[in-house]
């Protein structure tokens, strides 16, 4: 068995608050294999960028902060180590891809600027050699013209064009893990499947780990091996993407699942209403209560649901439930 | 009552929109963008139309134009046999009773500094006569049919989460009663749970008022849910224009086929079935047209003809409409000589 390439350990994040601190990330534990596609679920508020942002080191400075817990990457802990290690590691060993093309670029750079300057500072390539590259690196994300393009200004370019030049960017260094944060939530759906393949074609040429950020269940299913859904801070459900999706043991997880209306294949007349999950997710100030926190919009709630945390049973194959019913379900 | 049951309630006639663009090239000559070119469709008195496309192709311009918020260059809005492109002063703030928007983002088309009560109120304060009691009674009415407490009406937007946001932007577009309602993107700034909350009020509203909606969309799942027929627009043109089934099951259109096998599924059937349908490239340049198919630089299966001369819609038996040189009668995907 491989040693895993990332391996986070009982980690809890808190924000302060006006009034005191919030858990946002709470008793969080997984481990991410080399070359594995890993996906975190989720609705917005529930934590999945702030894990993203711990590995990375990007927490906001004075406002979250790492309170307990390990992030141990390639036999490193990252949550020890100093602010110039991280430097070295970002962008390099791990690199991130943001969710708004259109606002991460600089919009005075050209993009071939962009890219070479990672190569620069973290290879120590020559300006010409890096310039070289950025080309090269334009070409592998299949934008057309690539000799010609890297002068171009982020503006000069479409949407889908500016994520893959972000895409570009993130791979410069070959990264072991690539993150990829709601990667094509502003892009058309055709855009989104080219970005789609493009990932996929790189995993398998490069071997980079990637883990995906997402609200979107055909997203996952499309994308990675194993997901993990998130739900206030905590994990609700981890496991294989196909075993979860044909029988979820989290309520949580079967409410995202059904609430989409998902695209047929065979369309009848017959149209049924969509699952609800009522409510919202709950405050910041809730999270880290000694309960469920899904109790409040859960149809199985019973009373040891408002009284302790559910404890994570397992199902075989790695799929691992937090619910007092989950093997009900 | 079948009869008028079955006259379409807005029938839009070869509507376009242009916009002036300034750009460089010799001076004092003007370019346009045509957003909308040359659009028709009709929309059954409470059925949904799907205006469906990518970001660009018109779909929501279309939908501004045909609710007189921005002005049209060419063709006819007609809301129940009136031609609403025409009227002014008091009639066309009667007809605006009639047509009401939902907007995408329920945290900017809120205004911050209104009271709940006040927001859902205002339609009848500029559009109708009712009497101070009378309108109080239809926003009570109105907060209980969006599913909000009778207490919400005195709080301001930023107290409500988006999905409550929404629900007081649907009770606004409500107020004054209107027989067709235009829903922009209605849910796409909402969180996937929060969703289908919307949707469900959406199909629940329509069922009980008796709604027209004109629906607005990018998300082929929730037009797949949401509507009786699609509109599927590219570059400003109408590609294709067939009832729900028969679009979803037989889409004819290279364009439509290739949007569809894009959207990612949950289901491992179904996405073990659908062969990728690859669109390279980007479309073509708004202000300089192809003179051909718009969809021809992009399309797997075009031939020389495609891009000589632009295809008109043309019915290919049971209201299926379609732009394609390549579907004939047979009604028979050009796509699928490829497989």
């Amino acid at each position: 068995m491989t040693e895993p390439l990332l391996k986070v350990e009982n980690l809890r994040i808190e924000l302060k608050l006006r009034d005191g601190v919030a858990p946002v990330i709470d008793d969080l534990s997984f481990e991410l294999m080399p070359g594995e596609s890993l996906s975190f679920v989720g609705e917005s508020g529930c934590g999945k960028s702030m894990t993203a942002l711990a590995i990375m080191g990007l927490l906001p400075e004075g406002i979250g902060r790492i309170a307990s817990g390990k992030l141990i990457f390639d036999g490193e802990d990252l949550t020890t180590a100093s602010e110039a290690r991280l430097r070295q590691i970002r962008g390099n060993e791990i690199s991130m891809i943001f969710q708004e093309p259109m606002t991460s670029l600089n919009p005075v750079i050209t993009v071939g600027e962009q890219i070479a300057e990672v190569l620069r500072t973290h290879q120590g390539l020559s300006r010409k050699a890096a310039w070289d590259q950025a080309a090269e690196l334009l070409d592998a994300v299949r934008i057309p013209n690539p000799r010609s393009r890297v002068s171009d200004y982020p503006f000069q370019m479409s949407g889908g064009q500016r994520q893959r030049v972000m895409i570009a960017i993130a791979l410069a260094c070959k990264p072991k893990i690539l993150i990829a944060d709601e990667p094509t939530t502003a892009l058309d759906v055709t855009v989104q499947a080219q970005i789609f393949d493009l990932l996929r074609d790189l995993r398998a040429q490069t071997g980079t780990s990637i883990i995906m950020i997402t609200h979107d269940m055909g997203a996952v299913a499309e994308m990675a091996e194993r997901m993990i859904v998130m739900y206030a801070g905590r994990k609700a459900e981890i496991g294989p993407v196909d075993q979860i999706i044909d029988h979820a043991r989290h309520p949580y997880t079967q409410g995202l699942i059904s609430c989409v209306p998902h695209i047929m294949s065979d369309l009848t007349e017959t149209r049924e209403e969509l699952t609800e999950v009522p409510g919202i997710v709950p405050s910041l100030r809730e999270f880290g209560r000694d309960q469920c926190l899904f109790a409040s919009r859960c149809k199985y709630r019973s009373g040891e649901c408002l009284q302790h945390r559910p404890p994570a049973k397992g199902f075989g194959n790695g799929q691992i439930s937090d619910c007092w019913h989950a093997e009900a379900l | 009552m079948s009869e008028t049951e079955n006259k379409p309630l807005l029938d839009v006639e070869n509507l376009t929109v242009r916009f002036e663009v300034s750009r460089g090239g010799s001076w004092g000559k003007r370019s346009y963008l045509y957003a909308v070119d040359d659009v028709s469709f009709t929309v059954k008195r409470g059925e949904t139309l799907a205006v469906v496309g990518e970001s660009g192709s018109g779909k929501t311009t279309t939908a501004l134009a045909v609710a007189r918020l921005v002005p049209a260059y060419e063709g006819a809005v007609k809301v129940g046999g009136t031609d609403i492109l025409g009227l002014e002063g008091e009639a066309l703030r009667k007809a605006r009773q009639r047509v009401q928007f939902i907007f995408q983002d329920p945290y900017s088309s809120l205004n911050p500094r209104q009271r709940a009560e006040a927001i859902v109120r205002e339609p009848l304060d500029s559009l109708s006569t009712k009497s101070e009691a009378e309108k109080q009674e239809i926003v009570d009415r109105l907060f209980a049919a969006v599913g909000l407490r009778k207490e919400q009406q005195r709080l301001f937007p930023h107290q409500f989460s988006g999905g409550q946001r929404q629900r007081i932007g649907i009770a606004r577009a409500l107020a004054t009663q209107p027989e067709l309602i235009i829903c922009d993107e209605p849910v796409s700034a909402l969180d996937v749970a929060v969703q289908a909350q919307i949707l469900n009020l959406l199909r629940r509203l329509q069922a009980e008022f008796g709604l027209t909606y004109l629906f607005i969309s990018h998300d082929l799942g929730v037009v797949q849910h949401m509507c009786d027929s699609i509109a599927v627009m590219y570059m400003g043109k109408v590609v294709e224009h067939a009832d729900r089934l028969s679009l979803f099951n037989n889409p004819l259109h290279p364009y439509t086929a290739a949007l569809l096998s894009a959207v990612p599924s949950v289901d491992r059937a179904r996405r073990e079935a659908t062969r990728r349908i690859l669109i390279p490239g980007d479309p073509p340049d708004p202000v300089n047209m192809p003179k051909g198919c718009r969809f021809a630089s992009r399309c797997p299966v075009a031939e020389a003809r495609c891009r000589e001369s632009a295809p008109d819609l043309r019915d290919v038996g049971g209201g299926h409409r379609v732009a394609c040189h390549l579907v004939d009668e047979r009604a028979v995907s050009p796509l699928a000589a490829l497989t």
